[in-house]
């Protein structure tokens, strides 16, 4: 564009801003409504990337290495080996200066009893060798003493433990659970370094961590100090070498399940926060088209006195931008509190199921961009078809009163497209459970495209409903309606949105819940069950030695006990799994799976015999197998073979990729012998009480223990469970806040853009409250042509996203959401209703020569 | 010198099959600093030969000249620019843009030209004292009255010193008190100021302030006079009712 001045660009730029505010704050209530749906999205997206690292981060500090060594050594699989098979070796490498063995692991603290430890959550208890840990890593104590070759019972504190457990000084003690039940340790030393309080380091000697995590003999890491001047990179190669690749150097275990579901469930946020952009983005569309309407003789006689239809289209895109940076700014405030919130919420959640509460938010500018980003890019988007629109606005348009267009054509068009695409996602839908998802999204935006094309028939068959309650103003209602096919589409486009999501969640919340109920009965057989400080996230969890299965077993009440074991592993090509160890003739006793083939009895006994492993659904389309294939698994003994015995879930592990062996092979491969979990059968007739208290009374030597009533954790869980998918239908009703704006904003702008028209009908005797009506009406007419899109498209979606599930291994089975249905119709009339109230009363009070004389 | 020429210019409006003309064959020469008022009866196609004059509209035939340019051959932007810098324009209704002051309403086509906001906006003042508003400066168009809001249309169209003023019935919406106000600015504009003028009016008393003045009748000139000595308003009006009933 050449003009005479063409440096001051931004001459022209700040004049329109400048406009743009105005026109902007001429309309207040309507820039209000329409900015809230870009703050809600931003703010939901923002708010999900404030969290998410501070998560990630949280669950990652229980995976890195202890200390600040050259080089750390750790197995593959993540659990303990046998230093003899390690450190000679590694010594013996050129170039290595010394090498010491650790045993480690991060723990949550119970937080039933007394806490051992002031307000420490988590530590991290790191047994040394003291005899050749300082050649490694130095150490400096401030006060009392280093631990010693033979120190038992003693420990070695960080001096920022002070600030946790105020109490603790050189000289006092603390007791600490232990797989061998609570011990005392006494506090020798403190140590100069702070140490990290999220989870503290407490050091004690190899033989009192090994007694702790009931793995004599054993470590888990192995740190290794390089001689003067040595090469690291190619030390750390011959080290890999030396070892094979059973042993991995200076990578903590990335095994996480619990971070990937975390982060499963927080994706569900983003994409909730999209959706509400997508809300937003037809919000901005719908008023912006409207406003190009509104504004054509100011547009045409901009165009008048010379303005390109470049300057239109930069005016109005301003204008929208405008909008999208407020939007955006507010939308980041609101998704920084609401992160807040979340943080609080979690952290109540997480401290109830894991013993974490060290949950912070964490700014990172990415995350800021990224979310400012979208915002901005939907005002943008959003805005510049209608602002096209406007710059071919003609230059007469300024002189002429309204012209109306023929949107017949189009609408057809659109109808005819939208059909297309609907029976394309309606045969994705059908055809698998892969591509179910992708055609239930399809099949909405199907009807998004098609809904110009609806509005004339559905309100046409809708009418005869409405004259019953509206005789006389259903049909100017109805006439108003189908007037602006687009605008009324839009407009039903967002509530469907909005109550399509509401029949998807009440279809999956009815799923899950019947998944969630039928796994508890079938897995709960027992009468009590012994549960961990977490479940789920055994990593972190200090179970107990034989000892306790005995002392249960030996209580006069108690029939039978079956116990459940842990390690962590990583298949060949580096996939996680978790391996739970049960004992199958104990078990099968107390539990039970839900088995997709055969017999939870023929699963059990496969178990028996060899290598054999049982998968859960997750697990099983995680790594890739089929039941009868043979499979390498990483463990502390190197790798070994494996054969896939079938599919099993229980409750515990049925969103997990788990896989359950038997005990002996997981003491054989993994080392590990402790119990996280005890199912208990009383002898019939047994007094269940008297056997709770005898249980909680042997749970004071193991409080990172919790004895439960199977029917009392049941219902427990059904309680946490529906709590949990009743924060869903908040999030449902949340989105349905922006689908509600939209109905009042297309009210709101129907009737500005009616005002003569309503001047002409109170001027020929209708009363003030007919006008009322015949908004209520067509208010009505809306919600109704909403809900209607909505329920089909929610349909579809449930039944998709179900099927989708049933992909990764959740086979839920499909609930026809018909309370849901009933909802989203009530919903959608009330919100239409709700939104009518302060339209219809305004258009009521126009003063009838004002209006007449309106434009 | 001419500063307006059209030649056979046709404007048809409506389909192929029900063809309205609304202007037909119309040959008009306007020269510099000529105060020219086109007149005829509702329907004449008046508003649209000044709408053609002005490059708002396309026409079906014929040829427009503003200065040397023909208006046909140039495309949006260069029509556009146009009107931005060759043409001012004063109409009947939705004159100003509402959330713009009176000051900013009369810097626009400077501003839309690119030109420093500062030094438009002083321009806009000088053109908004010419028409005797320097102290309506930051009002809105809502906080004006009628003839106050023409007078800072005409302002708009003085601000650029344009080739060519168009005005269409820019009193058809005043009481008789403003409309003398604006048409005797207008006046003002052609001998003071220089510039050349072409009004459209269906009022004889608005038109009888011009130099000459062409009567249109179904798209066509049917009279075209130059007027000797001002203010010869009955002799105007009895033409026209003339011609209204013929």
């Amino acid at each position: 564009m050449t003009t005479a001045h063409p440096s001051n660009f931004g001459s022209t730029v700040w004049q329109m801003t400048l406009m743009g505010l105005r026109y902007l704050r001429g309309r207040k209530l309507r820039t209000v409504l329409t900015t809230l749906a870009i703050v809600f999205g931003v703010a939901m997206i923002f708010a999900i990337n404030l969290i998410l690292p501070s998560m990630q981060e949280a669950f990652a500090q229980t995976m890195t290495s202890v200390t600040g060594a050259d080089l750390t050594v750790t197995s593959v699989s993540g659990e303990s080996f046998d230093p003899e098979a390690v450190l000679p070796t590694v010594s013996g490498i050129d170039q290595v200066g010394a090498v010491t063995g650790i045993l480690h692991r991060q723990f949550s603290l119970p937080t039933l009893g007394n806490s051992s430890l002031g307000d420490t959550a988590q530590i991290d208890l790191v047994g040394i060798d003291p005899a050749t840990i300082e050649d490694v890593h130095q150490f400096v104590v401030s006060d009392g003493r280093f631990l010693e070759p033979g120190d038992s019972g003693k420990a070695l504190l960080p001096a920022g433990i002070a600030e946790l457990a105020p109490e603790l000084h050189v000289g006092t003690t603390f007791p600490l659970i232990t797989a061998g039940g609570l011990k005392i340790y006494n506090v020798v030393g403190l140590m100069a370094e702070q140490g990290d309080l999220s989870s503290p380091q407490i050091y004690v000697t190899l033989a009192d961590a090994q007694a702790a995590f009931n793995q004599p003999g054993l470590i888990n890491t192995v740190e290794v100090s390089l001689a003067p001047g040595a090469d690291r990179d190619a030390v750390a190669a011959n080290i890999q070498q030396a070892l094979g690749d059973s042993y991995t150097l200076d990578q903590g275990d990335s095994s996480s399940n619990t971070l990937a579901a975390m982060q499963v469930g927080l994706a569900m946020f983003d994409v909730l926060g999209l959706l509400a952009l997508f809300l937003g983005a037809f919000l901005i569309f719908n008023t912006f088209r409207t406003v190009v309407v509104e504004r054509r003789h100011d547009l045409g006689m901009l165009r008048a006195v010379g303005a390109t239809r470049q300057q239109i289209t930069l005016l109005i895109v301003i204008e929208s931008l405008i909008q999208g940076l407020i939007g955006t700014a507010i939308g980041l405030l609101v998704g920084y509190l609401m992160a807040l919130g979340m943080i609080t919420a979690f952290g109540q959640i997480a401290s109830n199921f894991f013993h974490r509460g060290d949950l912070s938010l964490q700014f990172s500018l990415p995350g800021l961009l990224g979310a400012a980003a979208i915002g901005l890019a939907t005002a943008l988007i959003a805005g510049y078809l209608p602002a096209r629109t406007a710059g071919r606005t003609a230059p007469l348009e300024a002189l002429r009163p309204s012209t109306p267009a023929n949107l017949m054509h189009a609408a057809r068009w659109s109808l005819i497209g939208g059909a297309v695409v609907m029976i394309l996602g309606v045969l994705l839908l059908l055809t698998g459970k892969q591509g179910a998802a992708g055609g239930a999204i399809l099949f909405l935006m199907g009807m998004v495209v098609a809904a110009p094309g609806l509005v004339i028939p559905v309100a046409r068959l809708i009418s005869p409903l409405l004259s019953l309650g509206f005789a006389r103003e259903g049909d100017i209602a109805r006439g108003n309606l189908v007037r602006q096919p687009g605008r009324a589409a839009i407009t039903g486009s967002t509530l469907m949105i909005g109550l399509a999501t509401l029949v998807m969640i009440a279809a999956l919340v009815l799923s899950f819940a019947a998944l969630i109920n039928s796994l508890a009965d079938a897995n709960f057989s027992s009468d009590l069950i012994l549960l961990p400080q977490s479940i789920a996230v055994y990593d972190t969890v200090v179970g107990a030695d034989e000892n306790l299965a005995n002392r249960v077993r030996a209580l006069p009440e108690v029939q039978d006990v079956g116990t459940m074991r842990y390690a962590s592993s990583v298949t060949a090509d580096g996939q996680a799994l978790q391996v739970m160890g049960i004992n199958p003739d104990d078990y099968s006793k107390v539990a039970s799976f839900t088995v997709n083939e055969g017999t939870p009895e023929e699963a059990f006994a496969a178990l028996g015999s060899d290598r054999n492993a049982l998968f859960t659904a997750i697990a099983l389309s995680t790594v890739g197998l089929q039941v009868g294939d043979d499979f390498v698994l990483q463990t502390a003994e190197g790798p070994q073979t494996y054969h896939v015995a079938g599919v099993a879930n229980d409750l515990f592990t049925f969103k997990i990729a788990a896989i359950f062996i038997s005990q002996a092979n997981l003491a054989a491969d993994f080392h590990k012998t402790e119990d996280v979990m005890l199912l208990i059968n009383l002898v019939p007739g047994a007094d269940k009480d008297a056997a709770l208290a005898n249980m909680q009374n042997i749970l004071t030597d193991y409080p990172q223990f919790t004895a439960h009533l199977t029917g009392e954790y049941k219902q427990e869980l059904a309680d946490v469970t529906s709590g949990a998918l009743v924060a869903f239908y908040g999030v449902a009703f949340l989105i349905l806040i922006p689908a509600a704006l939209g109905l009042l904003n297309t009210l709101t702008i129907n009737i500005l853009e009616r005002t003569r028209e309503i001047g002409v009908v109170r001027a020929v005797g209708g009363s003030r409250k007919q006008v009322r009506r015949i908004v209520t009406a067509e208010a009505l007419l809306l919600g109704l042509f909403g809900a209607a899109m909505g329920v089909l498209s929610g349909v579809a979606m449930s039944y998709g996203f179900i099927a989708a599930f049933g992909t990764v291994g959740w086979d839920m089975p499909y609930f026809f959401p018909l309370a849901g249905i009933i909802a989203a119709v009530v919903v959608g009339v009330l919100l239409a209703l709700f939104a009518a109230v302060l339209p219809a009363r305004n258009a009521a009070r126009l003063d009838i020569i004002r209006a007449l004389q309106y434009e | 010198m001419s500063i307006v020429r059209t030649e056979s210019l046709t404007k048809v409006y409506g389909d192929v099959g029900q063809p309205i003309p609304a202007v037909h064959d119309v040959d008009l020469t306007v020269d510099e600093g000529e105060f020219v008022a086109i007149m005829g009866p509702s329907g004449s196609g008046k508003s649209t030969l000044l709408y053609l004059l002005g490059g708002l509209d396309k026409p079906t035939s014929g040829k427009v000249w503003l200065r040397d340019s023909d208006i046909d051959a140039l495309d949006d932007d260069a029509l556009s620019r146009l009107r931005r810098n060759q043409v001012g324009f004063v109409f009947q209704f939705f004159n100003l843009i509402p959330v713009l002051t009176a000051q900013e309403n009369v810097a626009i086509p400077l501003i839309l030209d690119g030109m420093p906001r500062a030094r438009a906006l002083k321009q806009a003042d000088e053109a908004l004292a010419r028409v005797g508003l320097a102290d309506r400066a930051t009002h809105r168009p809502t906080e004006l009255s009628g003839g106050q809001q023409q007078r800072v249309a005409l302002a708009r169209a003085l601000v650029t010193k344009p080739s060519v003023i168009l005005a269409d019935e820019p009193t058809g919406n005043l009481d008789s008190r403003s409309s003398d106000d604006v048409v005797q600015m207008l006046r003002r504009a052609v001998d003071d100021w220089k510039q050349t003028l072409v009004l459209v009016t269906h009022d004889s008393r608005v038109a009888a302030f011009a130099d000459r003045i062409v009567f249109l009748k179904d798209g066509k000139i049917v009279d075209d006079n130059r007027l000797k000595g001002k203010g010869n308003a009955d002799q105007i009006r009895e033409q026209l009712s003339k011609m209204v009933l013929s």
